[in-house]
């Protein structure tokens, strides 16, 4: 099999540089069968890397520990779902992951492009292909996933280890692929476009949705990033500028600049040699970061080994990736002069740009920062470090000075702004954010700059609110439907604007989460049992430490509740896991309270067996929920903006009931991936769970505990309560007690239902079924539309030639036309 | 076309000094100076009330009873400091682990800032790290 593997992955270069040299030529010669082939080859190299891969899942799944990469990144006693993930577990994986990746996604936009932009295809097979070439180039001389040990090998594998045994884990790093690969293809239709000097805006519209769809993946990688850290390193933070987190942000920041940038040139045919080196840099920075992490060129917790080979290449691949894209964009310079000027500083292209250069600024800002030790030890010989305080300094107004543009943009007009024009667009939003900014003086919030940002996310929220209203006011006025239908009608017409403004909502929850921080407690507590201590009002009081294992680990677990005002509002069990395979490792399993005004974050920090004491270090955490949320809403825009153009052409003035129920539970369908961490479920309603879950043991009645006929009287069930008191004692979860009585029982038939293990295995697939389901609702719910309003059309025609029957039919006719009409003027006026 | 040119590249020379000169403040300011413990000693008093990144290895490890204050020696190539602590200290941070620690190195010895203490645990994060930007 790994014989196989290595073979298929040397075919897969060969056939990719066939690809790349058919394409070329027949690009030049213009010979459309040398083209055709070059494409055939292309899609064949998607063919041998899914070959590829299901080889490595194969050899992960069978255990076969002969191959390197296997040995090192599993065991067999892993669950199947983590062998699985292990496939990117590691740099050899991780590559052979993003050529497989980079080919599917190449299918998909060369077949989607193949006839609307017939003249740049061969270019973009080409680019992609090239970057194909060299990641399996890679591959093949020096990482190659399928190596293997020259004797036989050992019986098992080394395995993961458990603090990467965890559900973000598995889907994080492959979410940041998907937008790091994502980000080739626009580059792939930039240069084909350079190439034959097809500059015209076409090929701007192929590749805005793959930006859009890389930049979505980018930042739910980048999320993921921080719920992990925030649920499992328990630090009490999210965010630590470490180098491989800025790597990520890095082309999310180039991207975010793309998307508002294309809008000018669609609009106004500026800012063409902008975009242009918009979509190189943010190809390049994913090269770049990949690099920056993976060669050692900075040190970085995540410590991965110096290697200069690596680095090397890297280095020659991406010097060629800028002399390449930039020569190209001298030598069409001429081709790229803008059609138009900037005709006033209060205009909405105006305030693009100045998002567009504070975005770029804050790219290369990063980067200065994060490459500075490496910088400053190569100029000066001394390693100097600088540390989150620095770039907390820099950031926190840049962000600031982003949400106030964020606000402003949509109020200026294309090209010029009029005085009254402003007046009346920056009335209310002011006047939020005066009254918000009064409201958190005269609470005495901290003003910087968590109190400037509650103003400014005041602002940014009116503006989107007064767009939202008045549009749907318009709407309302031509089609006479109600508010909600004609908001909804005016979000399905106006998809890229309004989804784009669902975009800034999110963003701007993400930005009310990040300015809680500065709220931020952190206290440590060393306790004795009943012994309390208080943070920021909440009092916490330290009752026992109890020892538990299983097959598995040891668990330490200190059970805590957590008052406030006299209230108890959680018991809480932070605990500590000691894996046999990593004794020394322990993991730390926090303990978070979740509610939208703040976390309560405890860590069971240090813990003393013999007199029982323990040390927790307690962080009150204000409104960091609400970044979790604001990422939902976010998705959910990006998909309102990313539906098929078939839906907006023809999406209806009709828009059935159903569709505020719909927009609503894909909402809910988006929440669950923010809620899966060791969530605290009070005692007395885990108890009321499991005892529906376990059945009563006296023999006769076949009923669960909380239903046995024999009620009070029943001999079995004084048992089973007891043994059940304990398993809480112990801190276990639903999940570990109910595995606890059916090893003592012996068998699954103490359980109502049995344990689903092929659904428990798979609970780590769940937000992406989730995402999926969400995705297939709106595309369903577009294509409803869609035909509601074909039928209806239809109808129409029918009814005027054969049966003239009511008035009524004619008139909503009229209204229809009507209504499309109106729909059209709008558009233009957008 | 001219004058354009001109006030494009003043207004790029004016925001680029203002952000450069903003930039060297700042970075005075936030820098820190990653130092092995045999370096520092070669010439303490210069590197006295400077923001550091010590790196060593603990050894002596002492706390005191019913607190979260640690004194301990910080040692590399030989030479040695000591550090005291107050706080909660990484799992791997005991005698012998590898520690990066920031502070500031006072006449005789090194206060750790609070938090200020990393345990180097390659094996923490490497080679298992999935994918390069895992963080």
């Amino acid at each position: 099999m790994p014989a196989l593997g290595s073979f298929v992955l040397l075919a897969t270069f060969v056939v990719a540089s066939y690809a790349l040299a058919a394409c070329v030529a027949g690009g030049r010669r213009r010979s459309r069968a040398l083209i055709e082939s070059g494409v055939g080859a292309f899609y064949m190299t998607a063919a041998l890397m899914t070959v590829a891969s299901g080889i490595l899942v194969h050899a992960f799944v069978t255990g076969n520990y002969a191959i390197k990469y296997v040995q090192r990144y599993s065991d067999s006693a892993m669950p199947l779902a983590y062998k699985i993930t292990s496939y990117w577990g590691g740099l050899d994986g991780s590559i052979m992951f993003w050529v497989f990746l980079l080919s599917i996604f190449g299918t998909i936009a060369v077949s989607t492009n193949r006839e609307r932009h017939r003249e740049l295809i061969p270019w973009v097979v080409a680019i992609i292909s090239a970057t194909e070439m060299f990641f399996i180039f890679i591959m093949v001389v020096h990482n190659n996933p399928f190596d293997t040990f020259v004797a036989g090998g050992p019986a098992d594998g080394k395995g993961l280890s458990p603090l990467l045994q965890n559900f973000y884990m598995a889907i994080h790093p492959p979410s940041l692929y998907t937008g790091f690969v994502a980000m080739t293809i626009p580059y792939a239709f930039g240069m084909a476009a350079l190439i034959t000097g097809h500059l015209d805006d076409a090929w701007l519209r192929a590749v805005r949705r793959w930006t859009m769809i890389g930049w979505l993946f980018l930042t739910f990688g980048l999320t993921l990033g921080m719920l992990w850290a925030y649920e499992e390193l328990g630090w009490g933070g999210f965010w630590g500028w470490d180098p491989v987190e800025n790597a990520g942000l890095l082309p999310w920041f180039t991207a975010t600049a793309f998307l508002h940038s294309v809008m000018v040139q669609e609009r106004r045919g500026m800012l063409r040699v902008w975009n242009v080196t918009l979509v190189i840099t943010t190809f390049f920075l994913t090269i770049f970061g990949t690099f920056m992490t993976r060669s050692g060129v900075v040190a970085s917790v995540h410590a991965f080994g110096e290697d200069r080979w690596l680095a090397s290449l890297f280095t020659t691949f991406m010097i060629l990736i800028v002399t390449f894209s930039f020569g190209w964009v001298i030598y069409r310079l001429p081709l790229l002069k803008s059609r138009h000027e900037l005709d006033s500083w209060a205009s909405r292209e105006a305030a693009f740009l100045a998002n567009n250069w504070i975005l770029l600024f804050s790219a290369f800002f990063i980067l200065f920062a994060t490459m500075f030790p490496t910088l400053s030890e190569a100029v000066r010989g001394q390693r100097l470090t600088v540390g989150p305080p620095f770039f907390n300094t820099w950031m926190r107004p840049i962000g600031l000075a982003l949400l106030v543009l964020t606000g402003i943009a949509p109020l200026l007009a294309w090209r010029k702004s009029t005085l009254s024009n402003l007046v009346h667009q920056f009335t209310w939003p002011v006047a939020a954010t005066m009254v918000t900014g009064a409201a958190v003086y005269a609470l005495g919030i901290k003003v910087w700059s968590s109190g400037i940002c509650f103003a400014l996310c005041a602002f940014v929220g009116a503006t989107i609110l007064q767009e939202f209203i008045r549009g749907a006011q318009v709407r309302q006025g031509a089609s006479g439907a109600d508010i909600l239908t004609a908001l909804i009608g005016l979000v399905s017409r106006q998809r890229r604007r309004y989804g784009g403004y669902i975009v800034h909502v999110g963003i701007t929850l993400m930005f009310l989460g990040f300015a809680g921080q500065g709220y931020k407690l952190e206290e440590n507590m060393k306790l004795n049992p009943g012994q309390t201590g208080s943070v920021g009002g909440f009092t916490i009081r330290h009752d026992s430490i109890s020892v538990t294992s299983d097959e598995q680990k040891q668990m330490i677990t200190g059970h805590v509740t957590v008052t406030r005002g006299g209230k108890m509002i959680a018991e809480m069990t932070p605990a500590r896991w000691f894996f046999a395979k990593h004794e020394d490792q322990p993991t730390t399993e926090v303990a978070i309270r979740r509610a939208p005004g703040e976390d309560v974050y405890i860590v069971l920090a240090a813990y003393e067996m013999e007199t029982q004491n323990a040390t927790y270090a307690v962080t009150i955490n204000p409104l960091v929920n609400w970044i979790w949320f604001g990422f939902g809403i976010l998705a959910f825009g990006t998909g309102i903006a990313l539906l098929p153009e078939r839906a907006l052409a023809l999406a209806g003035v009709k828009v059935p009931e159903g569709a505020a129920t719909t927009t609503l539970l894909i909402l809910m369908l988006l929440l669950p991936m923010t809620a899966r961490a060791q969530t605290v479920i009070p005692r007395d309603q885990l108890r009321k769970q499991l005892e529906g879950d376990i059945m009563c043991t006296c023999g006769g009645c076949k009923a669960p505990m909380n239903n046995c006929p024999m009620g009070g009287t029943c001999h079995g069930l004084k048992e089973q309560r007891e043994k059940l008191e304990k398993y809480l004692d112990a801190g276990m979860n639903r999940e570990q007690i109910r595995a606890a009585f059916v090893k003592d029982h012996g068998g699954q038939d103490v359980l109502a239902a049995p344990i689903d293990e092929g659904f428990n295995k798979l609970a780590w697939a769940l937000p992406y079924v989730a995402g999926a389901t969400g995705a297939a609702l709106v595309g369903l719910v577009a294509f409803r539309w869609t035909r509601k309003r074909e039928d209806a059309a239809d109808g129409s025609a029918l009814t005027n030639t054969t049966t003239p029957r009511e008035d009524a039919r004619d008139a909503s006719l009229k209204d229809a036309a009507l209504k499309a009409q109106l729909d059209d003027e709008l558009r233009d006026l957008d | 076309m001219k004058s354009k040119a001109i006030k494009i590249a003043l207004t790029c020379v004016v925001l680029a000094a203002a952000l450069g000169g903003l930039m060297y403040t700042t970075l005075s300011e936030g820098t820190e100076y990653y130092i092995h413990v045999d370096e520092v000693l070669k010439d303490p008093s210069s590197w006295e009330g400077k923001r550091l990144q010590l790196h060593g290895f603990v050894a002596d490890l002492r706390q005191r009873p019913n607190s979260l204050d640690y004194r301990f020696s910080v040692q590399f190539n030989g030479k040695v400091i000591t550090a005291n602590y107050t706080g909660v200290v990484p799992d791997t941070f005991k005698n012998e682990s590898e520690v990066v620690l920031k502070g500031k190195l006072h006449g005789e010895g090194f206060s750790v800032d609070p938090n200020g203490v990393m345990a180097k645990c390659p094996s923490k994060y490497n080679p298992q790290t999935p994918g390069k930007a895992g963080s």
